[in-house]
């Protein structure tokens, strides 16, 4: 049995730079290199995507991704895993085998994870017995939101990697299985590890390293607090993992990369987007975060082990989208002397737009940019000497709206401002109102949810 | 002068729904003590005030001498609905920062 796999991070959402991804497939001599392209609202802008064209619906950069890499991975021997089918990951797939032939590249075997959509079997459902209760805020009035679903997924384990790959394939694309599944799934797979009570503490480790590095430079120096000690972040090294039989895992980088990986790196993304860090809850399993050692153990090498966890529960997460009306909104910005001052003329200026206009909004929210947009409540104010002295403020104003209409004449209250504004107004492009897609997560039970791998060749 | 949570932790923020997620680490194992006591569910709803609805929990974690500080509906409805401009609540949980350490 193989005594050790190597995975390289290669994306950390739709929209992450893919140099670093082509550069730790070049020099990371890698067994798989994973990619997630899934954030909790992806699926539904998927799906309206593909309600236009139902040939669309999946992640564009997977593919585009995917054809770049693939004449380097076949070359090398690297499998390349992710999540980039969104809710039309067979049109994706039928695209990576053409693109493929199109390079020559026969025999390459793609294997294709199907199952989490539920947004067709969500009546059915609900006649047997399924509330879908608000997982978050315990509503239980689901009825309220079912007539204006988008999309309805399940966060679906490694169960089809794992078969996927057992079948051969060179490259697995999948809809939504959780981010960490696309590290925990080659992780089993090499080492013949099952769902069951003999490898939860191993399982329980794959996910732990997969949370690490699943935000790839987010555990090499991104987004990090000693943002001034990272080296030569706009070329950072994504991370690569060796992950030893016994459940163990060195965590480092390409040599000669920027950014560093050291204990608070990794630290930091620990902590990250977690809840109770002894319940780390993933379909395939629960991590104890409170359990594991870290320790360094040469430049850019974080070693991680005694991961203890627990077995998968017998409930899967489901986010459900549906439409929640229009955001309207608009900024302005306004010049030293009396910025401030300006700022709360404009702010009454807008109020009685709002009142001309006849605005029916649902909820009105203003900011102002440099004092308590970020902080809101938690941010001091400066004392009134330092406020009349401020350089520039800014007015941001966001509504929502149940209707398209109410939200556009937020963009021309906002514009009114030009004219109608304290002296000094200025001004960016105005924003156009954008439709919202509010999320519902709840737990369902798992026997409704079935994936189906396949596997396509070129 | 009295020393701030800035002084002796790192913090990472973000976000799961509706739910802001901030998790502070300590610098030196010397300060996570510190850290222990000055963050409580309390301040970190007194900091907040409006913006952060639901219960607050801390949640210790030993091994690497950190907190992490669980929100809930502390984003305005989430991501996606929010009105607020820091929708997925990366900036928020650094106002934690300013907590004056409990000596």
């Amino acid at each position: 049995m193989k005594q050790k796999v190597r995975l390289g991070s290669g994306s950390g959402f739709w929209g992450d730079g893919m140099d670093p991804a082509m550069e730790v497939l070049e020099k990371g001599n890698l067994d798989y290199l994973c990619f997630d392209f899934l954030a909790e609202l992806s699926m539904a802008l998927l799906q309206r995507q593909k309600l236009k064209n139902p040939q669309a619906g999946y992640v564009p950069d997977a593919i585009h991704y995917m054809k770049a890499m693939m004449p380097m991975a076949r070359e090398v021997g690297t499998k390349l895993i992710s999540n980039g089918g969104g809710v039309n990951p067979r049109a994706a797939a039928e695209r990576i085998v053409g693109d493929a032939r199109a390079l020559g590249l026969e025999r390459t075997k793609v294997g294709l994870i199907e199952g989490d959509d539920i947004l067709s079997k969500i009546e059915e459902m609900l006649q047997a017995g399924v509330t879908f209760a608000n997982m978050e805020t315990g509503d239980t009035t689901f009825s309220a939101v079912k007539d204006r679903i988008v999309s309805a997924n399940a966060y679906t384990d490694s169960t089809g990697i794992i078969e996927a790959l057992r079948g051969g394939c060179d490259i697995v694309i999948a809809g939504r299985v959780s981010d960490n599944a696309v590290y925990v799934g080659p992780v089993m797979h090499e080492f013949g590890w099952r769902h069951d009570s003999q490898h939860v503490d191993k399982i329980a480790a794959a996910i732990a390293v997969g949370h690490i590095v699943e935000c790839a430079a987010g555990c090499t120096g991104g987004m990090s607090s000693r943002f001034a000690e990272m080296p030569h972040m706009g070329r950072v090294g994504f991370p690569i993992v060796d992950f030893f039989a016994d459940g163990s895992a060195d965590i480092s980088k390409v040599p000669g990369s920027g950014g560093r990986v050291d204990q608070f790196t990794v630290k930091e993304h620990l902590v990250y987007e977690i809840s109770d860090p002894r319940s780390y809850l993933m379909p395939d399993g629960i991590a104890d975060f409170t359990s594991l050692k870290l320790e360094e153990v040469g430049a850019d090498r974080v070693h991680i082990s005694e991961v203890r966890g627990r077995a998968a529960p017998d409930t899967l997460k489901v986010v459900i989208g549906y439409q929640d009306g229009w955001i309207g909104e608009s900024i302005a910005f306004f010049p030293w002397p009396h910025a401030y001052e300006r700022t709360l003329k404009a702010k009454e200026t807008m109020l009685e737009r709002f009142e001309r206009l006849k605005l029916n909004a649902d909820q009105i929210h203003f900011d102002f940019i440099g004092l308590n947009t970020l902080h809101g409540p938690g941010a001091p104010m400066p004392d009134v000497d330092a406020l009349a002295e401020l350089n520039e403020v800014g007015l941001r104003c966001a509504v929502k709206t149940k209707t398209a209409e109410e939200a556009e004449k937020v963009r021309r209250a906002g514009a009114h401002l030009w004219i109608m504004g304290p002296g000094g107004t200025s001004f960016g492009t105005p924003i156009k109102p954008r439709p919202v897609v509010a999320l519902w997560p709840t737990l369902i039970p798992r026997e409704f949810v079935h994936q189906k791998v396949a596997i396509l060749e070129a | 002068m009295a020393r701030l949570l800035r002084d002796i932790c790192y913090i990472r923020s973000g976000d799961k729904g509706d739910v802001c997620t901030a998790g502070l680490i300590a610098k030196t194992p010397q300060d996570y003590p510190f850290l222990v006591k000055t963050v409580t569910p309390e301040k970190v709803k007194q900091i907040y005030g409006e913006w952060v609805q639901g219960p607050v929990h801390c949640y210790r974690m030993d091994n690497i001498q950190a907190v992490v500080v669980v929100m809930k509906h502390a984003l305005g409805g989430g991501a996606t609905r929010t009105l607020r401009l820091d929708q997925t609540g990366k900036a928020m949980g650094h106002a934690l920062l300013r907590l004056p350490v409990v000596a």
